[in-house]
């Protein structure tokens, strides 16, 4: 057998080897006893010398053509094998192995509600203004009508830092704060935050939180009232969310409204099927807040012109995150326990 | 308020049923909050008639009775002193349950059978008296069911009614709003008065001193007219309107103060010394005695009604001990007098003596009402006590009731509201609701007489109608507040509001939601805590603001940081069973400043705690807890979140609950600190493991962040090249001072340098640091030859400057 015979013979002899290997080590072997430095390929080519000049070229073309399609086997073979040790590991793969997940942060139930009203009513085109929790008698009570020895400060149970602080009752105060660094019309803000009350059991906390909303410029009116807090409850609770108006008394409204919403349990209908509504009591309604016309005498107080027209609306933020979770003890909202909070993730 | 609707119906010829009525007085500001029977539970007690009467033959104190129902007749056996034949009484058949809880059963007393019981008042809820059976009046027919028997209201609305609405404090406010609601015409109670040709002046004298504290007192006089029990059916409407009955006199004021809304007094006359009735204020550090048998204290603001010798009655408030109607009273002085509502307030606040009166003068009452007041009581009690009324009214008035004249626009109405309404609609409704209406503007501007402009007197009783806002919201109180529409307005903004810096609340709203994205949990704590966990803590008492008035003294002052918070959570979260606790708060903390306006310098924080596992401990997370480097991580990436210079950190004391304390500082300012609660104080809340807490000054950050701008600085062409360096450091040698050695040289190429690596062989007095240099040109590539040049620089000045190894 001539060389190039020789060399031709290395094709099917690696091709059978090849096909008998079945792991990459084995491939491995094998190229390295036949292309390798050493290899069968090697020693054919170093015995080029044994050549006629004229034998030469054609001998080198076919050791080409031979190297290149051992290669191409090789690789072929080897393609084969990743492919399916690939497809081995893919079998082994477990997609249902837990995450390694980040700590899941969360914000607090009444963090997020207030942070929706406000979105929507900063929407609706109010700024958000905040301010002291300690308060002066003056903001708090005197500037929006409600004298020292009214009947109205009844309305709510103060505490009191000394006789003429106290913590603020409400987020009203903010109203007076607004329009005296403002002096003048048109006012479009709403002050979200903590207010305070001597008062606790299994409705009322000593602190719980409110946003207020003032408008003040010409030619506003009951009706406007009325479409803000339509708008603000569709987009809370939905759009099929009725609102109800109803005469009510604060001392720096008039007139004074207290607005209730179809109850969110059972739509207004007052029965849960034939069961009565736990929630609303069966009035189909739910009261959510206080609202009403500014009273000339809170623009007087602050300067304000008194034939402005401006309506002003508080509400509890508390009452409409437990309507809105279905929350039924107002008291675990300060506690702060893990399994409460990290239902709100 | 409670409202018998019976006895509203004496006043208005309401036919409906109570809870329609209540719905709609809802809509009108006179708010519904339920309808209650008193006199549940007494549907099954029938009349009885005592057919036959007996003596037990066993035992002396019992009788046998023979007792008509109607249906059928009982034997029972009664043990009440006053039993006896031909009376008509109330029984309870046997199977039945009475309102206290005693159900009635067949039983056998001593050998008599008995099949029911024969009820006194108190066994049946109607009052203390259990001294003997009902006695009922003789035409009743036997078997007709008591509360019908006996016309009771067993309908009463519990209607709440605003600080405003004092006139709706009687049946007769109730009435004038129904009448309004239902269109139905209003009918007082006719007095019907007969008076002896004694006149009353003759009797007594009236002198007011103080008229700015009493504008108007009127009083009736009655002679021969002993105190007794009130009738039945006296009693058991104060009953059913939540008023305990005493005696006729007495019970009259009170039915008549629930049914009119004016308070009345009633005196001994024998009493009053001196035949003189004085109203002034008391003298300062008077003593007096208030009929409940307390003393008090009073001084000039308290409006005192006072004989020619002393005080009888704190005016509005309560009668004296000296002057009440006792048994033997016969002759009665009759009061009927307006206070000035802010003193009736503040006197009942400060003795705490809030009775039904003083709540109702609080709120005012109805001057021009007094005469009527004062005759249908008067007649009243005369009815009931067989007595006589003297001749006329004795009355000192020296401020005559003047109402205001209140400007009425239209337009403004129409403006105000949204709606139009209309001239006629305006006129009517004022009309019925009692004002006087004239139309044009006030004399004094024009005479001309303008249909779209009234002046308008309100009602005597109307005294929240002071402007015309408050006329505009009876107008729409009345067209209906739920019938407004909802319109959306335009909100229109001055230019000048535009390019304002981001707004305080949404930098928080933005702090919360980092943090809640870094794995944080938020809580929510009460602003007060206790002064005795401020000093458990180790805060030190100046700069605390107290509340005056706790409602406990777990919340008697404000918190001056975040830490005892979180702290009072982590142990509620450990007893849960929390093995990591990671929470945050964005909260105010307050100090004392006594030179600021509201006397607190209010202070908004960030405080982060953790405690414990690092994660839930499950796989493939590593079991690892919490350590200083997490809370200095989280401190850090806020500040690379705000775009804050780098931090430095120095160990010093930053909070007495905290070692090692670290102050936190960008640059030169303090932002905060951190530290580990010392164990001792921790072990107090149950944490076992390190809490490490952290607290931030969000009011400086905010505005630190202000001034922040990001600038983008082109990205380097040339590749950088880094040296890793260990040094053998001794112990208490910080990194930060092997960092500020290195950075301190300002090697111009060096780009960056950081730990990568610390080793602490164990037992050893050394510890290893890695550091990594990186060396960049900004427009070369760097040779190593260069590079180990200034590297070599670097770490000989180390060597040299802080005497540690390479």
């Amino acid at each position: 057998m001539n060389l190039i015979d020789q060399l031709n013979a290395l094709v099917p002899a690696f091709e059978e080897s090849l096909a008998k290997a079945h792991t990459l080590p084995q491939v491995e072997e094998l190229q390295t006893a036949y292309l390798g430095r050493k290899g069968q390929l090697a020693g054919l080519m170093s015995r080029l010398p044994e050549l006629t000049p004229q034998e030469r070229p054609l001998f080198g073309k076919s050791a080409n053509a031979v190297k290149e399609r051992l290669q191409a086997s090789m690789n072929a073979r080897l393609a084969t094998l990743n492919a399916a040790q690939e497809e081995a590991e893919l079998a082994r793969f477990d997609a249902t192995l837990p995450g390694r997940a980040p700590w899941q942060g969360t914000l607090h139930p009444t963090t997020l509600v207030m942070e929706e009203i406000c979105s929507v009513l900063t929407g609706l085109g109010f700024d958000v203004i905040s301010g002291p929790e300690v308060e002066t008698d003056f903001h708090c009570f005197e500037a929006l009508n409600l004298p020292k020895d009214h009947p109205a400060r009844d309305m709510q149970d103060t505490l009191y830092v000394t006789d003429s602080i106290v913590m603020r009752t409400h987020t009203s105060p903010m109203q007076v704060r607004a329009m005296l660094e403002r002096k003048k019309p048109p006012l479009a803000v709403i002050a979200p935050g903590k207010v305070y009350r001597r008062d606790s059991d299994i409705t009322h906390t000593p602190m719980f939180h409110q946003i207020e909303g003032l408008l003040v410029d010409k030619n506003v009116s009951l009706t406007h009232l009325r479409g803000i807090l339509t708008a603000f409850v569709r987009q809370l609770f939905g759009k099929d969310m009725q609102v109800r108006f109803r005469p009510s008394f604060f001392p720096f409204t008039e007139p004074s409204i207290e607005v209730d919403i179809s109850c969110i349990l059972c739509g207004g209908k007052g029965h849960v099927g034939s069961t009565p509504c736990r929630v609303c009591k069966t009035t189909g309604w739910l009261e959510v807040l206080g609202c009403g016309m500014v009273d000339p005498a809170v623009f007087r107080a602050v300067g304000f012109d008194e034939e402005c027209t401006g309506f002003a609306f508080g509400l509890g933020v508390e009452r409409i995150t437990m309507l809105k979770y279905g929350i039924t003890d107002l008291r675990i909202f300060f506690e702060n326990d893990l399994r409460f909070l990290s239902q709100f993730a | 308020m409670l409202v018998p609707l019976s006895w509203l119906r004496e006043f208005v010829p309401y036919q409906g049923t109570a809870q329609e009525l209540g719905d709609r007085l809802t809509m009108l500001g006179l708010e519904l909050e339920g309808i209650t029977n008193p006199f549940a539970g007494l549907e099954p007690i029938v009349v009885g008639h005592v057919q036959q009467c007996g003596k037990h033959p066993e035992a002396d104190k019992l009788s046998v009775c023979r007792v008509d129902v109607g249906n059928e007749v009982l034997d029972i056996v009664c043990g009440a002193p006053n039993v006896r034949q031909g009376l008509k009484v109330a029984v309870v058949k046997v199977g039945t349950t009475l309102p206290n809880g005693l159900t009635i059963k067949k039983a056998t007393l001593r050998g008599a059978p008995s099949c029911g019981m024969i009820c006194s008042e108190d066994e049946l809820g109607l009052s203390d008296e259990h001294d003997g059976i009902m006695e009922l009046p003789q035409h009743l027919t036997p078997g007709q069911p008591l509360l019908e028997a006996l016309g009771l209201d067993t309908e009463v609305l519990d209607i709440s009614i605003t600080p405003n609405r004092g006139d709706c404090l009687s049946i007769l406010g109730i009435a004038r709003e129904t009448a309004l609601a239902f269109s139905l015409p209003l009918t007082l109670p006719e007095a019907k008065l007969v008076e002896t040709d004694q006149p009353a002046a003759d009797a007594v004298s009236i002198h007011i001193e103080a008229p700015e504290l009493c504008p108007m007192y009127a009083a009736r006089v009655l002679e021969n007219a002993p105190s007794a029990k009130s009738p039945d059916w006296l009693r058991y409407r104060l009953h059913a309107a939540g008023v305990r009955a005493i005696s006729n006199h007495v019970d009259v004021t009170n039915y008549i103060m629930l049914e009119l809304g004016q308070p009345l007094h009633a005196f001994d006359l024998e009493t009053v010394r001196g035949a003189a009735i004085h109203v002034r204020g008391a003298d300062q550090d008077e003593k007096f005695t208030t009929l409940d048998n307390k003393t008090h204290t009073l001084n000039p603001a308290d409006i005192t009604i006072r004989d020619a010798e002393r005080i009888v009655a704190l005016g509005g408030v309560m009668g004296g001990l000296n002057s009440e109607i006792t048994d033997k009273s016969s002759r009665v002085l009759l009061e009927c007098a307006r206070f000035n509502p802010s003193n009736i307030r503040r006197t009942a606040r400060r003795l705490a003596q809030h009775s039904e009166a003083s709540y109702r003068f609080e709120r005012g009452v109805d001057q021009l009402n007094a005469d009527y007041v004062l005759n249908r009581a008067a007649s009243l009690m005369a009815e009931l006590s067989g007595g006589t009324v003297r001749k006329g009214i004795v009355k000192a008035e020296p401020k005559p009731w003047q109402a205001p004249a209140i400007t009425l626009r239209r337009q403004r109405a129409v403006d105000l509201l949204g709606v139009d309404m209309p001239t006629a609609f305006c006129e009517s409704t004022l009309t019925t609701l009692g004002c006087r209406l004239q139309a044009g503007p006030a004399a004094q501007t024009a005479n001309v007489a303008c249909p779209e402009i009234w002046q308008v007197t309100p009602p005597s009783y109307r005294h929240d109608l002071a402007c015309e806002a408050d006329l505009i919201e009876e107008l729409v109180r009345v067209y209906g507040v739920d019938n407004i529409p909802p319109v959306l307005p335009g909100i229109i903004k001055p230019l000048e509001d535009t390019g304002k810096p981001e707004p305080a609340h949404a930098f928080r709203t933005r702090i919360k939601h980092w943090a809640c994205g870094l794995g944080l949990n938020e809580a929510v704590n009460y602003s007060f805590v206790s002064h005795k966990e401020l000093d458990f803590l180790g805060q030190p008492a100046e700069g605390r603001i107290s509340i005056m008035n706790p409602l406990s003294d777990e919340q008697n002052v404000l918190r001056t940081h975040l830490a005892a918070g979180l702290l009072q959570n982590l142990r509620t979260n450990i007893a849960q069973g929390a093995n990591g606790v990671r929470l945050f708060e964005v909260a105010t903390s307050f100090v004392a400043a006594p030179q600021t306006e509201t006397t607190a310098q209010e202070s908004t924080r960030l405080a982060v705690l953790l405690y414990g596992n690092r994660f839930d401990g499950a796989w493939p997370q590593t079991q690892a807890e919490h350590d200083y480097q997490d809370i200095k991580g989280i401190v850090e990436h806020l500040a690379r979140h705000l775009h804050l210079p780098a931090l430095s950190w120095k160990q010093e004391t930053v909070a007495p609950w905290l070692a090692p304390g670290v102050g936190i500082y960008a640059g030169e300012t303090c932002i905060g600190y951190a530290g580990r609660v010392k164990p001792a104080l921790a072990d107090a809340f149950h944490a076992k493991k390190p809490v490490w807490l952290a607290e931030l000054f969000l009011d400086v950050l905010y505005t630190m962040h202000l001034t922040q701008r990001i600038r983008f600085a082109p990205m380097p062409t040339f590749p950088a090249v880094r040296r890793d360096i260990t040094f053998m450091c001794p112990h208490g040698l910080e990194v930060g001072a092997v960092l500020a050695c290195i950075q301190s040289q300002k090697l111009p190429l060096l780009a960056d340098v950081k730990l990568i690596d610390l080793f602490e062989p164990k037992g050893g007095e050394e510890r290893n640091l890695t550091f990594r240099l990186t060396f960049r040109h900004s427009e070369k590539t760097l040779q190593d030859a260069e590079v180990d040049k200034m590297r070599d620089m670097a770490v000989s000045r180390v060597c040299k400057e802080l005497g540690v190894r390479v």
